[in-house]
């Protein structure tokens, strides 16, 4: 562009303006989630709390402490639905980059793989999942995979394999073939030149894209909402009981765990920021 | 900035030489078994494409729920399903007319903002690295939780409508969830700051990838700067602004998290996106045969609007160091 200009005034107040409105619905979340009960559902509503308190985050994993505010349905608490995220998240990550590190491979150095496969596993990507769902939990409840973790996994698999097929293949793409070439001159076979030149070449595109990877599974509601029953949970899955028990209630705990589950998130997207666009647009846009 | 710092670079339409192509696709197809890498992540996506699509087609002529037990066990009735579908089920018809117009409302809504803030983001200013991580951050937010934020902030004693009476007035506070209406326009909102980054993400990437050069010899050439923007910029940002669009339609038209956490719905069906509403039949009502038959048409309509939507930028994605 041409040479960099000085804002306006009012290109200044926009900014703010813009600032404030992206800020302010997680300042809210967070001042909730330190409010003391009293002030959770206080009309008009109290901006910030005049004593900051952690302990909608002790009942939250306390279950005596949630039972004691007496709403139906929300005996549980988070434990189970921390834990519950993490290893689905987890393991469903480390599957589906995998799944996906060798598929962006296949994909970007040869040339058979090149046209349909990389349109066969994007289209995973065109399902709308409450479609997709139902044929889902009929076949699991008749092969037992509903209400477990495996089940869960291998839906996670699936939803997030086209994000990391295509950022990978992104970052091998950026890569020159020579280099393995030249690898395989010094008598390598090509998957042992792909094991032990691209991968570690492409290391920092591979840990972008697993952070990428375990935002989307960390986030995924709807699948976990439809497969899980007593045996499985999950943060997101979680957070919906709080407001099917008895409306806004449990305002401040819920607000806790709406907290714990996003934190990590936020700190993941901003180290990850610089790949964001690429795993976003599925390697269109390079940053 | 020169064109040659380190800004992102957006992948040209340019291609290698096909004879030099040809010659290396010859040499790199050689023996060995590191060509058939592809094929757990190619049998993973068929499975998920083609055996959820199959059962639901068969369910959905059939009256199966899930107290008649085994697949197998259910009637055959032909179309009914479809003809109560499209000819009896108004909810249905709404709800995809609904999500539609939600969903192109959104899109422009985003996609103003978020050049408009990029637009800014080409100028210099003192803190302009933390401004841009802070823009980000509700993209960073799990759908789940922006919809129980959206949800406590529009509440009748909630911020917004403190804010709306200390403006406009104490009759200015509105039941945002009472009224269809207010309620589509919460739900609008709530996608709105939750998606807007991602635009504007996209469009700054590819505002910074311009060339300087047709900008100057416009100027030179007497252009306004209204004229540079909307005659040389735009054009020049035309590819980027497809993919924006073609990667924020694919998943705006799933919309349900927020829509779930927000209203659920509500008030009656006034906030009924697709997901939500096949939702509800299949695990609400239980009537899976019927959502069976919701799902393969909207599984059908989505692949071959996506389809559609993709084209313009599909070479864009396919090429790469090939």
């Amino acid at each position: 562009m041409t040479e960099p200009k000085k804002l306006t005034p009012l290109q200044v107040v926009i900014l703010l303006v813009a600032l404030i409105l992206s800020l302010f619905p997680i300042f809210w979340i967070v001042m909730t989630a330190i409010k003391p009960p009293t002030d959770w559902n206080a009309s008009p509503a109290i901006w910030i709390p005049s004593e900051p308190t952690m302990i909608n985050f002790r009942t939250l994993f306390d279950p005596d402490a949630i039972r004691a505010y007496g709403v139906g349905g929300v005996s549980q608490a988070a434990t189970s639905a921390v834990i519950g995220s993490i290893i689905a998240s987890v393991t469903a990550t480390f599957i589906s980059v995998t799944i996906g590190l060798f598929s962006a491979i296949g994909i970007s150095r040869y040339a058979k793989n090149s046209k349909w496969t990389p349109l066969i596993i994007l289209s995973g990507r065109m399902f709308i999942p409450a479609a997709i769902a139902v044929p889902f939990v009929i076949i699991f409840s008749n092969i037992g995979l509903t209400d477990t973790y495996t089940g869960l996994i291998a839906i996670y698999v699936a939803i997030t394999l086209p994000f990391s097929t295509w950022m990978l293949k992104s970052f091998v793409d950026d890569l020159p073939r020579e280099i393995e070439e030249a690898a395989m001159i010094d008598g390598r076979s090509r998957l042992m030149a792909h094991l032990t030149v691209t991968i570690p070449l492409i290391k920092g595109g591979l840990f972008a894209t697993t952070m990428f990877i375990f935002i989307l599974n960390w986030s995924e509601f709807l699948f976990a909402l439809v497969l899980s029953y007593s045996n499985i949970n999950t943060i997101p899955v979680q957070l919906a009981k709080y407001v099917t028990a008895t409306a806004g209630t449990l305002y401040g705990v819920q607000a806790a765990l709406a907290v714990l589950a996003m934190l990590p998130l936020i700190i993941i997207g901003f180290y990850i920021q610089g790949h964001l666009a690429r795993g976003m647009t599925f390697g269109a846009i390079k940053q | 900035m020169t064109k040659n710092e380190g800004s992102p670079k957006i992948r040209a339409g340019a291609k290698q030489e096909p004879g030099l192509t040809k010659k290396v696709d010859k040499k790199k197809d050689g023996k060995g078994i590191s060509r058939y890498m592809t094929l757990p992540g190619l049998l993973v996506s068929l499975l998920v494409l083609v055996i959820p699509l199959l059962v639901a087609l068969y369910m959905s002529f059939t009256d199966w729920s899930p107290t008649r037990g085994g697949l197998l066990e259910s009637n055959w009735i032909g179309f009914e399903n479809y003809t109560e579908l499209l000819y009896w089920d108004n909810r249905f018809v709404h709800a995809v007319v609904r999500t539609l117009m939600i969903s192109a409302t959104c899109l422009a809504l985003e996609f103003s903002l978020g050049l408009g803030l990029a637009v800014l983001f080409l100028r210099e200013f003192p803190g302009k690295s933390i401004l841009f991580s802070a823009f980000l951050t509700p993209m960073m937010v799990l759908p789940v939780v922006v919809g129980y934020i959206f949800w406590m902030l529009f509440q009748s004693n909630g911020p917004v409508n403190q804010i709306l009476e200390i403006v406009l007035g104490a009759e200015a506070a509105v039941q945002w969830f009472r009224s269809p209406n207010h309620a589509v326009f919460a739900v609008i909102i709530t996608e709105v700051w939750h998606w807007t980054p991602l635009f504007f993400l996209i469009l700054l990437s590819g505002l910074k990838s311009i060339p300087e050069n047709p900008i100057r010899a416009a100027i030179i050439l007497g252009a306004s700067p209204g004229q540079v923007f909307w005659r040389v910029v735009i054009p020049m940002l035309k590819p980027v602004i497809i993919v924006a669009f073609v990667i924020r339609g694919m998943e705006v038209i799933k919309l349900f998290d927020e829509v779930f956490m927000l209203t659920r719905g509500g008030p009656g069906s006034s906030t009924e996106t697709i997901s939500l509403y096949i939702y509800k039949l299949a695990f609400n009502d239980f009537q899976l045969a019927y959502a069976a038959a919701a799902a393969f048409l909207v599984l059908i309509g989505s692949l071959t609007l996506i389809h559609f939507m993709l084209l313009p930028v599909r070479d864009r994605l396919l090429e790469g160091n090939r």
